[in-house]
């Protein structure tokens, strides 16, 4: 009589959910927390990029862009805030 | 991948008239905004000016003032109708006499041109010779004039608004009842919840993604609201009722500002996706919180 060891028993294994795993991780591993407090893909970010880049540019034009300051500060902020909101949003 | 392909070319017809008609106007217009161009001006010419017309939006009253009447007008028709839609979709999941007639006639208006319905709503709210003012005179002694008071003009079209397009709230609404299961209704009254508690807790989170749906599409036209509000009271008194529509309307065609007008357009686009897109996020993502 031979002995098997329980380890090389080949238990049949379900491709379709393996597969569905493995995809899972890896979506998981892209889906890392960040400060926003809703779930965002990076076009989610972008969008919320373009938004406050507006409405900064706006703010500026009508405040401070009068008290002398150019709005190319303002399209600077809004490429540092949308670098962030991208990067760690 | 065949039917991939399958997929695209059957999708070739729609994305190409989406393109042509959708995204290549945007992109003109956005490009436009950045320009100046009165094709009637001392230059006829498309000349670029930088960010000059929204430095000249900001500071502009009339764009603000009309901003604030059309985020006024946006709120009061919105919730109203939801309410009013929620309340006749409601009645009309009970059954009564006369049901279908007064189904019937109750979404004729929704089939009617806005030009037209402004065009009845004119000849009914017009001092001399409209049937609104006559009641009221008659009844309450109420002296209807809304050529000459801006509340009056403004809540005559609120009320307008509310009149056309109320029926498509109610239709969707309906459409959504009634496609809601029983049993979660059932177990609520066995359990003893009475019917506000069945409304907050089971109605309305059920039906949510109708409720939000019809509240973006009447949101989005709302905000561009302008054959009807033209017709009934041309954007005044004053400027009581120059809706954003009404005011680009007003720099393109009569003045023939294209450039400003283009920006205009872009500023009412931006608000329009912001709060629909606010709208969303307050609603639904919160569901979906991140763990």
């Amino acid at each position: 009589m031979t002995y098997t060891d329980p380890k090389d028993i080949q238990t049949p294994v379900n491709l379709e959910e393996f597969e569905e795993e493995s995809r899972q991780s890896s979506k998981d591993a892209r889906r890392q927390p960040g400060f926003l407090p809703i779930e965002t893909n990076w076009f989610d970010r972008l969008f919320i990029s373009v938004v406050i880049w507006v409405a900064l540019s706006l703010v500026w034009l009508r405040f401070l862009e009068p008290a002398g300051l150019p709005l190319m500060i303002s399209n600077a902020i809004s490429i540092a805030i949308a670098i962030t909101i991208i990067w760690k949003g | 991948m065949h039917s991939n392909r399958l997929g695209w070319l059957l999708l070739a017809p729609t994305l190409v008239i989406l393109f042509f008609f959708g995204v290549v106007p945007f992109f003109y217009v956005l490009w436009l905004s950045f320009h100046q161009w009165n094709p009637f001006a001392a230059n006829p010419d498309i000349v670029f000016n930088g960010a000059d017309n929204f430095r000249a939006l900001v500071f502009d009253a009339g764009f603000l003032a009309s901003l604030g009447v059309t985020l006024a007008f946006v709120f009061f028709a919105v919730v109203s109708e939801l309410i009013i839609g929620y309340a006749l979709a409601q009645a009309f999941m009970k059954d009564f006499p006369g049901k279908a007639i007064f189904r019937t006639i109750h979404t004729l208006p929704l089939i009617m041109a806005p030009i037209i319905v402004g065009s009845i709503w004119k000849l009914m709210t017009t001092p001399s010779i409209g049937i609104i003012p006559s009641l009221l005179d008659s009844w309450f002694g109420f002296d209807l004039n809304i050529g000459t008071s801006a509340v009056a003009a403004f809540t005559v079209t609120v009320i307008m608004d509310i009149w056309h397009w109320t029926p498509l709230v109610t239709l969707t609404l309906i459409a959504a009842l009634v496609s809601l299961p029983s049993d979660p209704f059932e177990q609520a009254q066995i359990d003893g919840a009475n019917k506000r508690q069945i409304f907050w807790h089971i109605t309305l989170p059920m039906i949510m993604p109708a409720v939000l749906a019809t509240v973006f599409i009447r949101l989005m036209d709302a905000l561009r609201t302008v054959d009807e509000v033209l017709m009934l009271t041309g954007g005044g008194p004053g400027s009581a009722t120059r809706y954003l529509g009404v005011h680009i309307f007003k720099e393109v065609f009569p003045r023939t500002n294209y450039g400003y007008g283009s920006a205009i357009s872009i500023i009412v686009l931006y608000l329009t996706i912001v709060a629909c897109w606010l709208l969303y996020v307050s609603l639904i993502a919160p569901r979906n919180k991140k763990g």
